[in-house]
């Protein structure tokens, strides 16, 4: 049997219909494959994104005074008080927001006073168990004293700064490119100054995936803005296999403790977390899965042209066989007619994916598509292709011969 | 009834053009009952799908019924075969999926006749070949000569004027070849037509008239004979 | 007639079930992947209140920094919100049919017989705010404009808050207490879900309208801070609640009824006559981009249907192209693999066009339960979208359930796209199958 492939490629385009229609699924498929798995990955990659918090075992408690008599300041000391009591909890702080929660506050940060700026840098407020309550790493200068720890804002003195901050190494970079940090002065934005005492490593604040910088992070040591209905958050850090206990058992005496006060809800830091991630989540899940059924949809369709190819060339096959070609003949027939197709639509799918992946970084303001991805697609379409062809192949190999002479 | 003049068929592919049927002419008249004989490659079945109005030709010219069949639609070619022609093949051809009954249904079906009218000659056609408590069972039930009778049933279930059958007893063996030979030459002496396409001389002789074909034309026009009444040889050509 | 070709459909599934099931399989999967993303993509972008695209607009100024715009790179258009003082100065004009300026609070509401104090999540609004958005009310209704100044104790509860505060019972005339006033209940919505909420989209734009609105301004005299986005540009001290509603941080939504385009223009020009005056009083320093903008093109400016959506709804079409396609060949093969019997039905009298719709009707068939399988699948996705949003996020606010909500028009416009598409699929082959010529495949078996 002759397997040069010219007899086979005039074979296929004297039948073309078919042959065309798998190539057009096969060009797709390796169009979306292709672009999918790299959304996919970049949104694994942002999910992966070091927090430098220690997710898993902080606490978020979230409340509110409500009546007129409510009094913050000792009211969040008493509460404190109690929740740094407690064995199960190594550290518990008052903050303004939640972090890694898609909710935050910001304000301008700069180096010279009176200078402008672009960017608001996101903030957090808290006191000097801030860094152990939310498993920071310092990695230069020192934690903030109890004494540095300023009382909250009020309404009458909404503008007050703190002399005192500590910045995100990736923050330092930004403010101070190559210069130690430490002991440089920072303004906001009416030239009031601060010095900065310290550097975490790594850390994420409130936008996660959300801004281009979610790792500009600075650290004010003041007690939270309560004024106006304002929830107050308490991140309680709780040894490792203790969160659910401390969860029952801080929901359950704060919310009678102080009739004044309302507690909203005690929630695990994860709930945030995901909560915030979900969209790149479901997004990753769900491209997965269609891409998925997309191609063994196409495998479908490589197989059932195969097979009908098979069947309706049964009497051509036995005729093969009975002069003289080997089974393995027969196989690699097949095989080649269906590699011809599988890389005529390859081709037209490179194009294609080159195409969606060019909209995409418009749509999306990436990086172009990877070219190692479309090599792996091609690959992994090529093998697909094979493989889906290979049962009808070896069915038309096991032909028998005497159908050549049969004549009904 | 039908006559065919000068009638030329050409098959063409991209390099030969080949004359399957070439300046033929032939008539026959209502209740006739001829063979077309000729060896493989004669252009036997090329008549037959010309004369069943499956093929168009090229040139001459062919009325059916006094009618010019050369420039009608296909649609019209499609009415003309429903109405006036039954088909018989050497396969037999009966649809697998359907029954017997569903089967010998076809051609009513693309008639539009109401179900009382379709039943009443779904019945008489299956009992006239003998098969009226065959009708639930499928095709593949049945042996080859039953199904062929069945064909024959649904050939003549709308009551058409021409039956055109291909090598009917091709497939059968003898016994069931001279049952299906038997129901023909009854039909045919209930008025139908009969136009047998056949390689077989033994068959032709049961003919009225035999027309013999070599490279797509009449070699030979036999005389016209009349058969002896009753007689199994009857019709024996003249050689 | 179609009754018959529907019984050979039947008859020709059952020669072959495995490619019928393929087939049906391969349709049911496009369509379902279609409607959960067609579903999603339409519950976040649809204008939920079309039929006011003439009437309501958005009122926007941009007071915002001379040396930037509001957001990075501009494409957002001018802010989305006002600062008090604009808006206050808007709010007076006469020329709008309807008006109003608004921002939501963080309540803490208890009251006699009630459970334990909850938050409630409030907006402060004026009286116009329910017949503008058309609100349906189930108990009640809203307060009267004379209600807004000086701000009466009245509140309007939505279905759900009712159902947790009251049980569902027709609250109208009991009072709630919140920050030493008692509030009496004048109203409860009946179910109200605009998807997008379009009126305020901080903060996302599948949130759930507010648990209770009150008259805005109680948010000066109980000098309320807003719950929401409020941002700030401009280097100023902000040390009292009169510097800062001074101040240009923005913070309110404005919204106006104007139905004539006369009184818009009127309207327009009210807001540039104002904008010239601040501008000569050192505001407004940026280029003048007084907007008002009707809610059809407020949701595509604020980007409301995100690009991950967008690039779903790509992929949702992708994905139906080569089911249809798979279809398509599976159909030719099938047919064409039954050339024979049709070869058969073509001598026995069968014209093209019987043929034609023989087959069209076995596409038709295929269609039906693949579009009702789609349908099934589609539920099925849906509910499992429902609970990656809500497994684990109990109580969470936020409408991302009520996105994966098919209704009975979605479902009706499924199953038509389903049959249609795959009708179109079916038109190739089933032409194919009508142009054989009847004499070839009569021969041999």
């Amino acid at each position: 049997m002759n397997l040069s492939v010219r007899p086979i490629l005039s074979a296929l385009l004297r039948n073309r219909t078919g042959a065309v229609l798998v190539a057009m699924q096969i060009a797709i498929a390796l169009a979306v494959l292709v672009n999918a798995l790299y959304i996919v990955m970049q949104r694994i990659e942002k999910m992966r994104q070091p927090t430098g918090i220690d997710v898993d075992n902080i606490l978020v408690v979230s409340s509110a005074g409500f009546t007129e008599r409510y009094q913050p300041v000792p009211s969040i000391e008493q509460d404190l008080r109690y929740l740094r009591s407690l064995p199960g909890v190594t550290a518990a702080t008052a903050t303004n927001s939640i972090p890694l929660s898609g909710g935050g506050s910001a304000q301008t940060l700069v180096t010279q006073p009176n200078a402008h700026s672009n960017d608001s840098m996101n903030y957090f407020e808290v006191d000097e168990h801030g860094l152990d309550a939310l498993g920071l790493h310092l990695v230069a200068g020192r934690n903030f004293r109890h004494d540095e720890i300023q009382p909250p804002l009020t309404k009458a003195e909404a503008s007050r700064f703190v002399p005192q901050i500590i910045i995100t190494r990736a923050l330092a970079q930004d403010l101070f490119p190559k210069q130690d940090p430490l002991g440089k002065q920072v303004y906001d934005s009416i030239g009031q100054a601060a010095t900065v005492i310290g550097v975490v490593d790594p850390m994420l604040g409130s936008w996660p995936g959300m801004i281009a910088h979610p790792d500009w992070v600075f650290l004010m040591p003041r007690a939270p803005f309560t004024e106006g209905g304002n929830s107050l958050i308490y991140l309680v850090h709780t040894q490792p296999g203790q969160r659910e206990a401390m969860l029952r058992l801080i929901e359950t005496h704060l919310s009678s403790s102080n009739p004044e006060r309302v507690v909203h809800f005690v929630r695990p830091l994860r709930y945030f977390r995901d909560l915030v991630y979900l969209g790149d989540r479901t997004m990753g899940i769900y491209l997965f899965t269609v891409t998925l059924l997309l191609i063994a949809v196409t495998c479908l369709g490589v197989f059932a042209l195969a097979t009908f190819n098979v069947s309706t060339r049964t009497k051509q096959i036995g005729t093969r066989r009975a002069v003289g070609a080997r089974r393995a003949d027969i196989v690699r027939y097949f095989l080649i007619e269906n590699g011809l197709i599988t890389s005529t639509g390859i081709l037209v799918g490179c194009a294609l994916a080159l195409g969606v992946g060019y909209w995409l970084s418009m749509q999306y303001e990436l990086p172009r598509l990877n070219l190692y991805y479309l090599v792996g697609g091609v690959l992994l379409l090529w093998a697909i292709g094979q493989l889906a062809a290979w049962q009808p192949a070896r069915r038309a190999s096991a032909v028998s011969p005497s159908v050549a002479t049969r004549t009904v | 009834m039908l006559k065919m003049q000068d009638v030329s068929k050409i098959y063409r592919t991209d390099l030969i053009e080949t004359y399957a049927l070439r300046g033929f002419s032939m008539q026959v008249s209502a209740g006739e009952f001829v063979a077309v004989t000729g060896p493989s490659g004669s252009g036997k079945t090329t008549f037959l799908n010309v004369a069943g109005l499956l093929e168009n030709f090229e040139s001459g010219s062919y009325q059916l019924d006094g009618k010019d069949v050369r420039e009608l639609s296909d649609d019209a070619r499609s009415h003309l075969r429903n109405q006036r022609i039954g088909f018989i093949f050497q396969s037999f051809n009966l649809i697998p999926d359907l029954n017997i009954f569903d089967n010998v249904d076809v051609p009513l079906r693309y008639r539009r006749l109401n179900a009382k009218d379709r039943r009443e000659r779904i019945g008489s056609a299956l009992d006239l070949v003998g098969l009226s408590s065959r009708m639930k069972h499928m095709p593949s039930q049945l042996s080859g000569g039953q199904q062929q009778r069945v064909a024959i049933a649904r050939a003549i279930a709308g009551d058409p004027a021409f039956l055109l059958a291909d090598e009917p007893t091709g497939n059968l063996d003898s016994l069931m070849a001279r049952q299906v030979m038997d129901l023909l030459e009854q039909i045919n002496e209930l008025g139908t037509t009969i136009l047998l396409v056949t390689h077989d001389p033994e068959l032709a002789r049961r003919a009225q008239r035999n027309v013999h074909l070599v490279d797509g034309q009449i070699s030979d026009f036999r005389a016209y004979e009349p058969r002896a009444v009753g007689a199994e040889a009857g019709g024996a050509a003249l050689a | 007639m179609f009754a018959y070709y529907a019984r050979l459909s039947l008859a020709s599934f059952r020669r072959n079930p495995g490619l019928t099931t393929l087939m049906v399989l391969a349709i049911a999967l496009g369509i379902a992947v279609c409607i959960m993303t067609l579903t999603v993509y339409h519950a976040m972008s649809g204008n939920p209140i079309w039929w006011k695209n003439d009437r309501l607009y958005a009122v926007t100024m941009d007071n915002w920094d001379p040396k930037q715009t509001y957001n990075h790179d501009g494409s957002l258009g001018p802010p989305p919100q006002l600062t008090y003082k604009d808006a206050m100065h808007l709010f007076s004009s006469d020329i709008p049919e309807r008006k109003v300026v608004m921002y939501t609070v963080d309540a803490v509401i208890s009251g006699t017989g009630l459970p334990a104090p909850t938050r409630v999540e409030t907006r402060l609004t004026s009286a116009d705010f329910f017949a503008m958005f058309d609100v349906p009310f189930l108990y009640g209704s809203g307060w009267s404009g004379s209600a807004d100044t000086p701000p009466q104790p009245v509140i309007v509860l939505s279905r759900q808050e009712n159902e947790k505060l009251f049980g569902g019972i027709n609250s109208v005339g009991r009072t709630l207490r919140w920050k030493d006033h008692e509030f009496r209940v004048v109203g409860v919505l009946d179910e109200w879900m605009p998807r997008p909420r379009f009126y305020d989209v901080n903060g996302g734009s599948f949130q759930m309208p507010e648990d209770a609105y009150i008259p805005f301004a109680w948010g000066k005299d109980l000098e309320l801070l807003s719950s929401g986005n409020t941002d700030c540009w401009r280097p100023e001290k902000i040390d009292s609640v009169a510097e800062f509603l001074n101040s240009d941080c923005i913070w309110l939504q404005m919204w106006v009824e104007i139905p004539e385009a006369r009184s818009r223009e009127r309207f327009q020009a009210f807001m540039d006559g104002y904008w010239a005056e601040q501008r000569k009083a050192g505001r407004f320093e940026r280029p003048r981009d007084n907007r008002l903008t009707n809610v059809g093109h407020w949701l595509r400016d604020r980007k409301v249907v995100d690009t991950d959506n967008r690039v779903l709804v790509g992929l949702a079409f992708a994905f139906l192209a080569v089911c249809l396609i798979n279809t398509v060949g599976l159909l030719l093969a099938k047919f064409l693999n039954a050339a024979a019997v049709t070869g058969v039905r073509r001598a026995l009298g069968a014209s093209r066009r019987q043929i034609f719709v023989q087959h069209l009707v076995e596409v038709g068939t295929l269609s039906v339960i693949g579009a009702l399988l789609g349908l099934g699948l589609a539920s099925l996705g849906l509910a499992a979208v429902h609970h990656m949003y809500s497994a684990a996020h109990l109580g969470h606010r936020g409408g991302y359930q009520e996105l994966t909500h098919i209704d009975a028009v979605g479902v009706m416009w499924a199953v038509i796209l389903a049959i249609a598409a795959t009708l179109a699929a079916g038109l190739y082959p089933a032409w194919r199958v009508g142009r054989l010529p009847p004499a070839q495949y009569l021969k041999s078996q």
